[in-house]
């Protein structure tokens, strides 16, 4: 599903956030992405993302290269990711359902489909009866359950998340790994940048740890430690 | 976990259903999700401009003034065209008599110069008489005195009733035997032509530099509309938004602005004609003219609209254009 073939991302600035990065996820599968804060976590999301293009080596998805998509393509490519930000990013002027709608509503799906899958979506994490409600009045955990919702509506076949549990408390946390982990189960292959080592470590799941732009380990968090 | 359960159930129930009549968004919805996109955005663009109504009525005024200057010229220049029309009828013509005429032969071809039809008056000239005129105003009076004879023949001024006749005036009365010449008095109206080509080029001047002006005042609103934007910007662009998606409601924004520019320069217009009607009818009654006063009118007033919609798109397809380059992601 997902293909790194050496990849290397040099900043312009000088600044080498990623170094030969070679791995492979199959589809369905579900791995965690660790390192200290500036190990080139957010980096590797930003290029499966294609916020940045790498500067060497190719980054291959369902067998396709990356690097030949053109920039007119790219919106499409991205309609089939679902990501979670660090900081949730919703827009604070839209209702949970607006926010949640969006993905929908850039791909041209009908409002009643919409009204469906959104609904779908805000019930899949516990948040139909939020649905009126400003992203505002929700509490952090709440919305970065929205912030999900959207990232999984429109059904994408990769999942990305970046400290998804950032700011949350242990129990929350737990939550919402729980709530990926269904995901995988689903079929969605999913990958997820955290440094909550805790955590990881209760979910025996596949660990890639990244230093100073090197993959550093691969393999399950039991098998590591 | 009921909520998981749940939230498993429908996925399996949805997959299940996409199975069933396949993965993509069929040609017919995405054109009914497309209706309805460009409906929603117009609706919201018009809502945003709403909820600052101090801002979108001072650059809405603004494109307003700006409109209705040219255009207040353009239609002076018209209504003096117009005018112009009404005054041409009185173009006259010259005719020269064949030098030795008898005074008897003079006279009938005044008669029968008068029996023309399309013509509305007959004046003689005599030659002295048009001698004593050209003494008096070139001021070569005494360089006549020299003369053995008057130079100057007899003459008729002729008027034709219409301008559109005068042409044809002209070659009939060349063929009488008597006449000499026929010289249509047209020197004015080639001036006013040419005053009339001036104002229609500084309509053409100004309607360009204040149409640059209204681009440049939709360009730095919408600028402002897409620096306040950014962050949905962004978001949408990561969900899959394409670049014309993110543009349309920018787009919109300057159509509507544009519009209701040239919607009120259009009101002001018609209300500046309605207030100028009465003055302009009685100086033409004291004139003795037909003359109406022609103002922007149904189908002026609907180009204007397109006029200024077409400038306000403009404006937000340059400024759109410039800015969205610097918002990443590309």
């Amino acid at each position: 599903m997902i293909r790194f073939d050496n990849l290397s991302k040099r900043y312009t600035g000088g600044l080498e956030a990623l170094r030969n990065v070679s791995f492979e996820m199959d589809g369905g599968e579900m791995a965690f992405l660790t390192g200290h804060s500036g190990a080139g976590k957010s980096t590797l999301l930003k290029l499966l993302m294609l916020i940045e293009r790498p500067t060497a080596g190719n980054l291959l998805i369902n067998g396709k290269n990356l690097s030949r998509l053109s920039k007119s393509r790219i919106p499409f490519y991205r309609r089939q990711l679902g990501v979670v930000f660090q900081n949730h990013q919703l827009l604070f002027d839209r209702s949970v359902f607006e926010n949640v709608a969006l993905p929908l509503q850039v791909s041209g799906y009908t409002p009643g489909e919409i009204g469906r899958r959104v609904r779908a979506a805000l019930d899949g994490v516990g948040l139909l009866d939020r649905e009126k409600s400003s992203p505002i009045e929700l509490s952090g955990g709440e919305q970065q359950r929205v912030g999900i919702a959207r990232a999984v509506v429109h059904k994408p076949k990769i999942l990305l998340a970046d400290e998804p549990t950032g700011n949350l408390d242990p129990q929350l946390s737990a939550e919402i790994m729980a709530l990926f982990k269904r995901f995988q189960d689903v079929g969605v292959t999913v990958l997820i940048a955290t440094h909550d080592i805790d955590l990881i470590n209760k979910m025996n799941l596949r660990i890639m740890r990244l230093n100073q732009g090197e993959l550093e380990l691969d393999g399950l968090a039991h098998d590591i430690s | 976990m009921t909520s998981a359960n749940k939230f498993r159930e429908s996925q399996q129930s949805q997959h299940a259903q996409r199975g069933a009549r396949g993965s993509s968004v069929s040609l017919m919805d995405k054109w009914r999700g497309y209706k309805h996109h460009h409906r929603t955005t117009l609706q919201s663009s018009f809502a945003k401009m709403l909820r600052e109504p101090l801002q979108t009525l001072l650059t809405v005024v603004v494109i307003a003034i700006a409109l209705t200057l040219p255009t207040a010229l353009y239609i002076s220049v018209e209504n003096i065209r117009q005018l112009s029309g009404g005054v041409e009828s009185s173009a006259q013509m010259t005719v020269f008599v064949k030098k030795g005429a008898r005074s008897g032969a003079i006279e009938k071809l005044g008669e029968q110069l008068g029996e023309l039809p399309g013509v509305a008056s007959v004046s003689y000239i005599s030659a002295e008489a048009a001698l004593e005129e050209f003494n008096a105003l070139s001021g070569f009076g005494s360089a006549l005195q020299y003369l053995d004879e008057n130079p100057l023949p007899e003459a008729f001024l002729v008027q034709p009733l219409l301008l559109n006749d005068s042409a044809k005036l002209v070659t009939e009365i060349r063929q009488i035997a008597l006449v000499e010449d026929v010289q249509l008095d047209m020197e004015w109206l080639r001036r006013l032509d040419a005053l009339l080509d001036m104002g229609r080029k500084l309509v053409l001047a100004l309607g360009a530099a204040l149409g640059v002006g209204v681009i440049l005042v939709v360009g730095n609103t919408i600028r402002l509309a897409i620096q306040s934007r950014r962050d949905e910007i962004v978001i949408v662009k990561l969900v899959g938004g394409t670049d014309a998606y993110v543009r349309r409601p920018f787009l919109y924004t300057g159509v509507l602005f544009g519009f209701f520019g040239a919607f009120i320069a259009a009101l002001m217009l018609t209300g500046l004609g309605l207030w100028l009607e009465p003055s302009v009818n009685t100086l033409a009654s004291l004139y003795q003219s037909q003359f109406r006063l022609t103002g922007l009118g149904i189908s002026g007033f609907i180009t204007l609209l397109g006029i200024g919609g077409a400038v306000g798109l403009a404006g937000a397809w340059i400024s759109v254009g410039q800015h969205m380059r610097d918002i990443k992601p590309r």
